[in-house]
């Protein structure tokens, strides 16, 4: 027979599981675009593409602006951590390829996630990312990033 | 005034005159803006083998021995980019290299006015990379590659950096990744060493396109490119002394020898895999030549790489064969005049030959942001009579081998 203790710690354990499912993680990144941008829905491939600078152009034909979280913050390395498995030396690395073939630009640098909402609110091809908890009605979520 | 300077001086009045017009309008939507941002190199560099001068590529008349040299890959680079507004922005670049007259004089590399009316279409005039290689209109930048510098089996034997000319991009979303097609055309100007003498490109057109594909962590691209020379290489006074012979066949050889309006082609494949921490890259190139004077070549590389904490462990092995080519005078080694002109045209045919292979070790260390620190080991492995790739070798003593153990800091700022 179990006793109520161990009973009382598995049920404890499972509702946790359970919730940390429902949940995933505790700093969650989505991408965020203009409420005006025509753009319900941004794929992970579309993000890559704007973000790296293959292909700025939103699905409803406008051009893209992407803007970067600072590199103080945990979101920025967190972005390209999940989006492409790499660091923010190889990201830097990356864009000096970029930069000095004189081919594109790297995102706009915000110095804040207010900046960054605020950018994404005053452009309507703005694409940012933000934590989760940070959203609110200037902006329209277009991308969870796991 | 040459032509470039001409087109440059044109380009540059072109961005102050639009630059005050476009800037003052731009100010409604998006400020215009100007950014200055750099590069550079300290390398240093030991050959061991001192019988042949170990190069970045042919630009440089002299390179590393036995002893260690800042020379070959030391350079600075500076670039300010000028964005009028969304649609266009002006580009310049100069960069400081040891070059071609034994200097480091700087160099104008970029000077362009680059247009893009929408993402799919980007437009570009005045003085442009060339990328008929993958990767190839980044190869000063040495934080952006993993390597010291580009593998010079395949890269060395390009001396073409920039031309002044015009080339349009058209990019495309295809299956969840990007579609790019490039064309451009420019006359190459830059000058290269050749046994102690200087040959002009100057006038030389080069054409190119390219199709490439990127999806996730892949990307391939095909490339074509040909280069029309202009001014044939300085062998005077080769030709004049075999027409002086009066002998029919000996005038058809220095006729040959001619180098002015030959056509150089240069085909590649190159396959880049760069996910999170592994990167790896493979390019193939095959390159014709008409002039009996440039053999044609098979040459490539393989790297890879991957990131362990700061620092990014590498392995690379590159290669460049070419097939010899003949010329006959007609001359009979009857006399020593005779000898010595079918010596000098034999030096000549043979004078671009290669056929050596290397294998890269190394180590990449990003110290900090914008900063890394490299160590490679460059075994290089070929036949005594491989020297396109080198410089001053000694015929005779030159085998063909060395090792090659290089330091490098890189930055950009």
């Amino acid at each position: 027979m179990k006793s109520p203790a161990l009973h009382h710690l598995l049920l404890t354990l499972l509702t946790t599981a359970g919730l940390l499912m429902a949940l995933p993680a505790a700093a969650e990144l989505v991408v965020v675009v203009n409420p005006k941008s025509g753009v319900e829905h941004l794929s992970r491939d579309e993000v890559i593409n704007i973000f790296l600078g293959r292909y700025r152009q939103l699905p409803s034909g406008i051009s893209a602006q992407p803007v970067d979280m600072p590199a103080s913050q945990p979101e920025k390395s967190l972005m390209y951590r999940l989006l492409v498995g790499k660091d923010l030396d190889q990201i830097a690395s990356y864009w000096s390829r970029l930069v000095f073939s004189g081919r594109t630009s790297p995102p706009v640098q915000a110095a804040s996630t207010e900046e960054v909402l605020r950018f994404v609110a005053a452009n309507r091809g703005a694409v940012g990312y933000v934590d989760h908890s940070r959203v609110d009605n200037r902006v329209r979520v277009a991308l969870e990033i796991q | 005034m040459t032509v470039t300077a001409r087109l440059l001086l044109g380009l540059i009045g072109f961005f102050f005159l639009t630059g005050v017009s476009l800037a003052a309008s731009a100010q409604a939507w998006l400020p215009a803006s100007l950014s200055i941002q750099g590069f550079g190199t300290l390398g240093l560099a030991r050959s061991s083998n001192p019988t042949a001068d170990f190069v970045r590529d042919l630009s440089q008349p002299n390179g590393a021995t036995d002893s260690f040299s800042a020379r070959i890959d030391s350079l600075f680079g500076l670039q300010a980019n000028y964005a009028f507004n969304e649609q266009f922005e002006a580009v310049v670049q100069g960069v400081s290299h040891y070059r071609y007259d034994a200097s480091f004089s700087p160099e104008l590399t970029w000077a362009f006015l680059k247009y893009s009316p929408n993402s799919n279409l980007s437009l570009r005039a005045g003085r442009i990379g060339t990328e008929f290689y993958l990767m190839a209109d980044s190869r000063m930048v040495g934080y952006a590659a993993l390597t010291v510098r580009p593998l010079g089996d395949f890269f060395g034997t390009l001396p073409f950096h920039y031309v002044d000319g015009a080339d349009a991009r058209v990019s495309l979303p295809f299956v969840g990744g990007v579609l790019r097609g490039d064309v451009y055309s420019g006359m190459a100007s830059e000058k290269l060493p050749l046994q102690d003498r200087l040959w002009d490109l100057e006038h030389s057109r080069l054409t190119g396109t390219s199709l490439e594909y990127q999806k996730g962590p892949w990307l391939a691209r095909l490339s074509y490119a040909h280069i029309d020379f202009h001014y044939n290489l300085p062998l005077t006074p080769l030709p004049e002394l075999l027409r002086a012979t009066g002998v029919p066949s000996a005038a058809a050889a220095a006729d040959a020898l001619s180098v002015a309006n030959t056509r150089g082609a240069f085909r590649s494949l190159g396959v880049v895999y760069d996910d999170g921490h592994l990167q790896m890259q493979f390019a193939v190139a095959r390159t014709t030549r008409d002039s009996v004077l440039f053999e044609d070549d098979h040459s490539g590389y393989a790297i890879a790489g991957y990131r362990v904490g700061q620092v990014t462990p590498f392995i690379g092995y590159s290669w460049i064969f070419s097939t010899p080519k003949s010329l006959n005078t007609g001359l009979p080694n009857t006399n020593s005049t005779f000898i010595a002109l079918n010596q000098l045209v034999a030096f000549n045919v043979a004078n671009s030959h290669s056929d050596q292979h290397t294998t890269i070790l190394g180590a990449r260390w990003d110290v900090m942001r914008n900063v890394d620190l490299k160590l490679q080991y460059d075994m290089q492995r070929g036949t005594p009579t491989s020297i396109f790739p080198a410089r001053r070798e000694q015929i005779g003593t030159w085998s063909g081998s060395t090792n090659v153990l290089s330091l490098a800091l890189d930055f950009i700022f």
